[in-house]
């Protein structure tokens, strides 16, 4: 047994030893430190300065005095905030002072929050390599996390490649993340075809789908309607829900039908979707399919059904109250609890 | 000397020593393999590092949280807490005070501090609880609403914001707790990440003793000034940054803490929610999440992440200390017999060998052999029944591979996160590190053994927990 002793002596002076280096590399970095802030100071005021005088010279010779990652996240903050010519001039002097190449060295070599954190600033340097080096991490980076951050740089860009390949650079995991949800939402006017092209592809992920559909939606308008009213009829449940909310967004001459239908539908969530858009739509015709639905065996979709009948103004009020008044059961507790709902304070 | 004694007492002495020493070599090799594991994790996921990097990116598609906080006798410190909760840097959130039934002036206070009055707000009754005596909403923010029910434990209160809230996401924490203004944002990424598997994320709980506090936000973090809470920062580095991690890593996690726990509304209201009257319901209702999910044969992530942080207040008493580790220990046995069908269950998988597998080791037998050890080692070794190396082995599972874990666990603190600010308080934690496993580790051993004697005897009490109130105490 003298071994678990042995050992034990062994690791515990191990764990110390290599304790005492951590707190003397902490002692030096809390020096440097002192020195970086002093550092960020400086490339902070130069650049106030600079949106003064626009005096390049002094700006190019404050950020080449102080270390480049100093330089680098403080400026990164600072163009932020500016937006027009002030903005291009500083990005001018930070392409002469090398910075883009240095951060496409942070894609390529840093940690994964690094890695991330360079592709977002190299779509803001803007440099004439931004590009290439975005792409060479979509397709090569082995983080997902970093592709996707590289897909929305790339997107503001206006370089990302087709989003078939991009999706595929992504990778299978990657597409589960509501990430996506922002790539779509940035893409440009120009390639909304791509994701609706996307969005009825049956052998995509349902989720990649339904989040094509919601940024169409938001900023696709009225010329996709016809769109969302084919994918209605779609076989995954959270596609049809996302068609169906989209409906409730633009509208439709076929929608009273559509969402009556989907209301009898046996996914709860296409049951609420539907009951939701028809209270945006303001669709009164619906009024006896979303009274049944106050019956329904899912809260929400009971809730979403009262809500929409409670949005019809007075009409909706009207059998709202009268459901209330009914014999107890669950439409008459629902209709009640949706009536008794005042506003918060 | 072992001569003098008779064959039957050195075989039953061996016998005894070698289940005690058995034990703890048990026990070492987990607290082992959990610090390689969480060292591998930490260091395949460094932390994010600026909360302002984390609105740009995530700001926009960050889903709806309900904050639900349950408080009972909480008068001291709710309206503060109240209030940091309400400046957290999150897009899209609601806060949802219960108030338990407090005997103290809580809702009064709330009422007056925030203007509270009554309103209706339909909710599904999906849980159940205690009635509800009203629920009350704030002319002066749109974020916050109380719920005042009838007195009926933690759990219960929990149930009810469940009910009460419309958020997918609930995020829980303690009325007493101060959450670090991004932690939500940093909690909420798994579930952006990856929406359709995760269920459950725990963060980090701090102790926010001897630092400065000023309007609800820590503002400047130091050490405890006294030892009994020095020696908890210790304890919960090796309880979040190497258990939790390692078992996270491997999506084996078997606790996110009742203090601060992110979950997904549909999921909890699918298992029951929290069980009402148990001593560990946090841990109760993620074993209970493991189950269903497994169950189900559904897809599922239950991840704990450094970098949310939660400061919480702890016990300066030995008396109250003692309450909350007895308590605990009674928490986790509950919870392993009243699962115990999923230990070395194949179709638990990871969860019954593993997660079951460590809470029999560590929390079943780990303190009755450890306090065993204590009396019958020396005593054998001293009547010469065994020989020394008996002795030197239990003392080198106790306490220089207990210095050894608890190093470990500040090593991977300082070399991936560097949460403490200065070089002198990682001196200091190194000192505390050692030390604690000379009478501090001891005590807590003592306070588990008389958790397991409260637990046969069907002690359900929680016991009084004193607070000075993190506000007040320690500016």
């Amino acid at each position: 047994m003298w071994y678990i002793w042995d050992l034990s002596i062994l690791l515990s002076a191990l764990s110390l030893a290599i304790m005492l280096l951590l707190i003397a590399r902490r002692v030096l970095q809390e020096r440097r430190g002192r020195a970086a802030a002093d550092q960020r100071r400086q490339v902070l005021t130069a650049l106030i300065a600079f949106t003064e005088s626009r005096d390049r010279e002094a700006l190019k010779a404050t950020v080449l005095g102080v270390p480049a990652g100093v330089a680098i996240d403080a400026g990164f903050e600072f163009i932020a905030l500016l937006r027009g010519e002030e903005r291009d001039d500083v990005l001018v002097a930070f392409n002469e002072c090398g910075l883009p190449a240095r951060v496409a060295r942070q894609l390529r070599k840093g940690n994964i929050a690094e890695r991330i954190h360079a592709a977002e600033m190299l779509a803001s340097l803007g440099s004439d390599d931004a590009s290439a080096n975005l792409l060479a991490a979509l397709a090569q980076d082995r983080a997902r996390e970093v592709r996707i951050a590289a897909a929305i740089a790339l997107c503001d860009l206006g370089s990302l490649p087709l989003l078939g390949t991009a999706l595929d650079f992504i990778g299978v995991a990657g597409q589960r993340s509501r990430r996506l949800i922002e790539l779509f939402r940035r893409f440009p006017r120009s390639r909304f075809n791509e994701l609706a092209v996307h969005a009825s592809r049956a052998d995509a992920s349902p989720f990649v789908r339904a989040a094509a559909i919601d940024a169409l939606a938001h900023a696709g308008g009225f010329g996709f309607a016809d769109f969302f009213a084919g994918l209605t009829g779609d076989a995954a449940p959270e596609v049809v829900a996302a068609a169906l909310r989209a409906l409730g967004l633009t509208g439709h001459g076929q929608a009273p039908a559509i969402l009556k239908r989907a209301m009898a539908n046996d996914d709860w969530d296409v049951r609420a979707a539907a009951a939701e858009s028809a209270g945006r739509l303001g669709l009164p015709e619906l009024a006896a399919p979303l009274s049944r639905l106050l019956d329904d065996e899912v809260w929400t979709v009971r809730y979403a059904a009262a809500n929409a009948l409670r949005s019809f103004g007075q009409p909706g009020e009207l059998l709202l109250r009268e459901i209330a008044a009914s014999e107890v059961s669950r439409s008459q507790r629902t209709a009640s609890l949706i009536l008794a709902e005042g506003p918060a304070a | 000397m072992i001569a003098d004694w008779s064959h039957e007492v050195v075989l039953a002495a061996t016998i005894l020593s070698w289940f005690i020493i058995g034990a703890g070599l048990a026990q070492t090799t987990v607290y082992l393999l959990q610090l390689v594991f969480a060292g591998y994790a930490l260091s395949k996921r460094p932390p994010v590092a600026r909360s302002a990097l984390l609105w740009q990116r995530y700001g926009d598609i960050a889903p709806p949280i309900a904050l639900l906080v349950p408080a009972y006798n909480e008068a001291l410190n709710v309206v503060e807490s109240v209030h940091s909760m309400l400046a957290l840097e999150y897009p899209n959130f609601e806060v949802v005070v219960i108030n338990d039934g407090s005997k103290d002036d809580t809702l009064q206070r709330l009422i007056k501090a925030f203007k509270l009055v009554k309103f209706h707000r339909p909710y599904e009754e999906a849980l159940a609880h205690q009635p509800i005596r009203g629920l009350y909403s704030s002319p002066m923010t749109e974020r916050l609403f109380v719920v005042d029910k009838e007195n009926g434990g933690k759990a219960d209160a929990q149930n009810a914001g469940i009910n009460v809230c419309r958020a997918p996401l609930f995020c829980v924490i303690d009325g007493d707790s101060i959450l670090e203004p991004d932690a939500l944002m940093r909690a909420a990424q798994p579930f952006i990440d990856d929406p359709e598997r995760t269920i459950a994320v725990g963060g980090t709980i701090r102790i926010a003793n001897g630092s400065s506090i000023e309007a609800g936000r820590v503002r400047e973090i130091h050490l405890p000034r006294r030892l009994l809470p020095l020696f908890q920062v210790v304890e919960y580095l090796r309880a979040f940054l190497m258990a939790r991690l390692a078992w996270s890593s491997i999506n084996t996690l078997m606790l996110v803490s009742g203090a601060f726990g992110m979950f997904r509304r549909a999921e909890v209201v699918a298992v029951g929610g929290f069980t009402k009257g148990s001593m560990g319901e946090d841990l109760d209702l993620v074993i209970k999440l493991h189950r269903h999910m497994r169950d189900k044969k559904r897809k599922y992530r239950i991840q704990f992440i450094p970098e949310p942080v939660c400061w919480t207040e702890a016990p300066e008493t030995l008396s109250v200390l003692a309450r909350q580790r007895s308590r605990w220990q009674r928490g986790a046995l509950e919870c392993f017999f009243r699962y115990r069908s999923m230990l070395f269950n194949p179709r638990y998988g990871r969860v019954g060998f593993l997660g079951f597998g460590h809470i029999l080791i560590v929390d079943v037998l780990g303190p009755v052999a450890e306090v065993l050890g204590y009396v019958l080692i020396p005593a054998f070794w001293l009547l010469g029944i065994l020989s020394a190396e008996y002795l030197l082995a239990f003392t080198a599972l106790i306490f220089t591979y207990g210095v050894c874990v608890s190093v470990c666990s500040l090593i991977l603190e300082e070399a991936e996160l560097q949460r403490f600010p200065r070089a002198r308080d990682l001196a200091v934690l190194t000192v505390a590190a050692v030390i604690e496993n000379f009478g501090y580790r001891q005590l807590n051993n003592f306070w588990r053994v008389k958790g397991w004697w409260q637990y046969l005897r069907g002690n359900q009490g929680w016991g009084e927990m004193t607070r000075t109130g993190l506000g007040a105490a320690k500016k």
